[in-house]
């Protein structure tokens, strides 16, 4: 934690050096709107990957109820709370679906996932017969764009209001400890009674919930639904989940730590926009990065686990002697 | 014949695959009676030839227990920086533009080997971190353009065919001499797999990686192979893609990670490892191939196709991986 507040402050003084433009309010204002897209997809990516699973269909299912949104509120002239509200329920059913087959038919998430990412796009794309949909009413903006009192966007206070929520959940609901268990030891859990379906189904279920909601930002801030937006945002959540210090094989993982490393991605992707790299470089830069975190990741595990393996046969030798 | 006909060889999944198969045609077939002719096989066979290469790749490293993402990644690097460095310094040599394309493929596979087997980072994170940034550097370099200028003796290849046939209205369809290249790999990586202790270390790790390490199989030594091959067969597949496509595209294979993740799994190969055939592969990949490029021929729009593909890869996946379930929770003697 106080690492990952390190990394953001350190970006923010090198940009500071590097372009004093970086600084400006404005800046950091357009941040504000930007990083909660990704950064609540990452919070569905960080329970899956809790319950020691994976979510590769979070961009799918985020951009079908994004259409579904748009239909809806195009079919009824104009009501944008059903539309959210179908929204919604398209997200919860996509989640429902991958959580069927990986808790009930045992099916590994990652190919739960892959293949339910393909299917959910395949759905979108044949809604939208292609091109995006367009012609939105002009409130449904608002969402991505308005702020409160013209300080805090509504996006940024979603995204708060939503790290809250789960890390309450996480830590002080009976659901949370059971996902933290499952996650690090499925069979242990079954054992001592925990309901691994249910546990299963509630996590892509809101998993798929957070990915709606998603859908209905991306939405309000491309003011369109179409079924390839935000492809590079599986890897950027992935990674944004990964240095949060989720643990990839489960069990392990903080909502404020992944909300942090969310900001950290959002002052890098803003630091080359200031310095006018392409958006190639960022998939690079990406990609760096995940192979970065996980190696110091994997190296630091390693010394610690040598540490404690010292220290036990120091422990012993001692242990003998006496 | 009478031994091949049990109800064991009737039922394996490799025959699944093949009842399937047969289905479809004979669907495909009741619509278009254009399908049943050798025009078809040719084009099947000239669809499926750059596929089956990542497949078996895929296969051998799904035995083993792992998943590779990035090989699409992978291969759009080496075939656009292979042709952009022969076009830039006017070298113009079948030899170097494999020998070149493979090395890079080595290199990038080398990169896998070392994140999963020395670092220990789950296969599928390590990939997707490799395909970011293998194809997020030849989108750099390449501005996202194509090359469709390939060296002269180097382009001349895909004009080299096996044989041709021209049918009943005038249409020549012809084989490419290519067709040798993954028929042969076929028979290594059948041979590799079932006949030499490299090949059953595969399996093993994939069944149980430290039973493995206990049998006295090197873990790390087979990993690292295994991921360094695949990244040289990859950049020969690439190069391949290249010619036969008569042009180096930055990001014309990405997303094809999917399709053949899909053929390999509905090839009986189980993505928890330890499990999987050649025979299989192969007809996995027959069947999404003749999926994706028939489903015009039975009226299915545009717009559907990519909601049909995945609907029948998920039916196809859970399939196998619920009889693979099954296998597993039977009763052993």
């Amino acid at each position: 934690m106080l690492a990952l507040f390190g990394i953001a402050l350190g970006i923010i003084a090198i940009m500071a050096f590097a372009d004093p433009a970086f600084l400006k309010g404005s800046n950091f204002r357009s941040m504000a709107f930007q990083f909660p897209e990704f950064g609540i997809l990452s919070f569905g990516m960080m329970l899956c990957m809790i319950s020691g699973g994976i979510d590769l269909s979070l961009v799918g299912a985020a951009n079908l109820s994004g259409i579904v949104a748009a239909v809806v509120i195009l079919s009824t002239g104009g009501s944008i709370a059903v539309g959210i509200a179908a929204a919604l329920l398209v997200g919860a059913v996509c989640g429902l679906f991958n959580g069927y087959l990986i808790g009930q038919l045992q099916i590994p998430a990652m190919l739960v996932t892959l293949c339910g990412g393909q299917l959910f796009t395949g759905l979108g794309m044949a809604i939208t017969k292609g091109p995006a949909i367009t012609g939105l009413p002009e409130q449904i903006l608002v969402l991505s764009n308005g702020t409160v009192g013209g300080v805090l966007p509504y996006a940024l206070l979603l995204f708060i209001l939503i790290a809250l929520a789960l890390g309450f959940l996480l830590k002080s609901t009976v659901y949370g400890q059971h996902l933290c268990l499952m996650g690090s030891n499925p069979t242990a859990s079954r054992y001592s009674g925990i309901n691994n379906l249910h546990v299963t189904l509630l996590t892509y279920m809101t998993s798929g919930i957070l990915a709606a909601v998603s859908g209905i930002l991306i939405l309000s801030h491309y003011g369109s639904a179409k079924s390839d937006y935000g492809m590079s945002y599986t890897l950027l959540s992935l990674l944004i989940v990964v240095l949060g210090g989720v643990a990839p094989a489960g069990g392990r993982g903080r909502v404020s730590c992944v909300a942090l490393s969310a900001v950290i991605l959002q002052l890098i992707s803003s630091a080359f926009n200031v310095l006018r790299f392409n958006s190639f470089v960022k998939t690079f830069v990406w990609g760096l990065l995940l192979v970065i975190v996980m190696v110091a990741q994997s190296v630091i595990q390693k010394e610690a686990y040598q540490f404690l393996n010292i220290r036990r046969k120091n422990y012993e030798k001692d242990h003998q002697q006496a | 014949m009478g031994r091949f006909l049990t109800r064991k060889n009737l039922t394996r999944n490799e025959m699944l695959v093949v009842y399937i198969i047969a289905a479809l045609s004979l669907m495909i077939g009741a619509v278009n009676s254009a399908f049943f002719s050798m025009g078809t096989v040719i084009d099947t066979a000239r669809s499926m030839l750059v596929t089956v290469i990542f497949a078996l790749c895929e296969m051998a490293i799904i035995i083993s227990g792992g998943i590779d993402v990035s090989f699409p990644a992978i291969a759009c690097f080496s075939l656009y920086s292979t042709i952009a460095f022969m076009n830039a310094y006017h070298i113009d040599s079948v030899a170097f533009a494999f020998f070149f394309s493979g090395f890079l493929g080595l290199l990038w596979g080398a990169l896998n080997a070392i994140l999963i087997a020395k670092f220990r980072i789950p296969a599928l994170i390590a990939t997707l971190g490799t395909s970011s940034l293998a194809s997020g550097a030849i989108l750099v370099i390449s501005g996202g353009k194509e090359i469709s200028m390939i060296p002269p003796s180097v382009d001349a290849l895909s004009q080299q065919f096996l044989f041709s046939v021209t049918n009943a209205s005038g249409v020549k369809s012809s084989l490419t001499v290519f067709i040798l290249l993954p028929a042969a790999l076929c028979l290594l990586f059948h041979f590799v797999l079932r006949h030499t202790m490299f090949g059953r270390g595969i399996y093993a790790i994939g069944g149980d990686a430290d039973a493995a390490r206990i049998e006295g199989f090197n873990v790390f030594r087979t990993q690292c192979i295994l991921y360094m091959a695949a990244g040289l067969i990859i950049g020969i597949a690439a190069i391949t893609h290249a010619i036969l496509m008569r042009n180096a595209n930055p990001s014309n294979l990405m997303g094809s990670e999917m399709m053949v993740i899909a053929a390999v799994v509905i090839g009986g190969t189980r993505i928890t490892g330890g499990h999987g055939s050649v025979v299989g592969t192969v007809l996995g990949v027959l069947l999404i191939t003749l999926v994706s490029n028939n489903l015009i021929m039975l009226n299915v729009p545009n717009y559907w196709q990519t909601f049909a593909v995945g609907l029948i890869i998920v039916i196809g996946t859970s399939i196998t991986s619920l009889r693979a379930k099954r296998i597993a929770l039977s009763p052993k003697i």
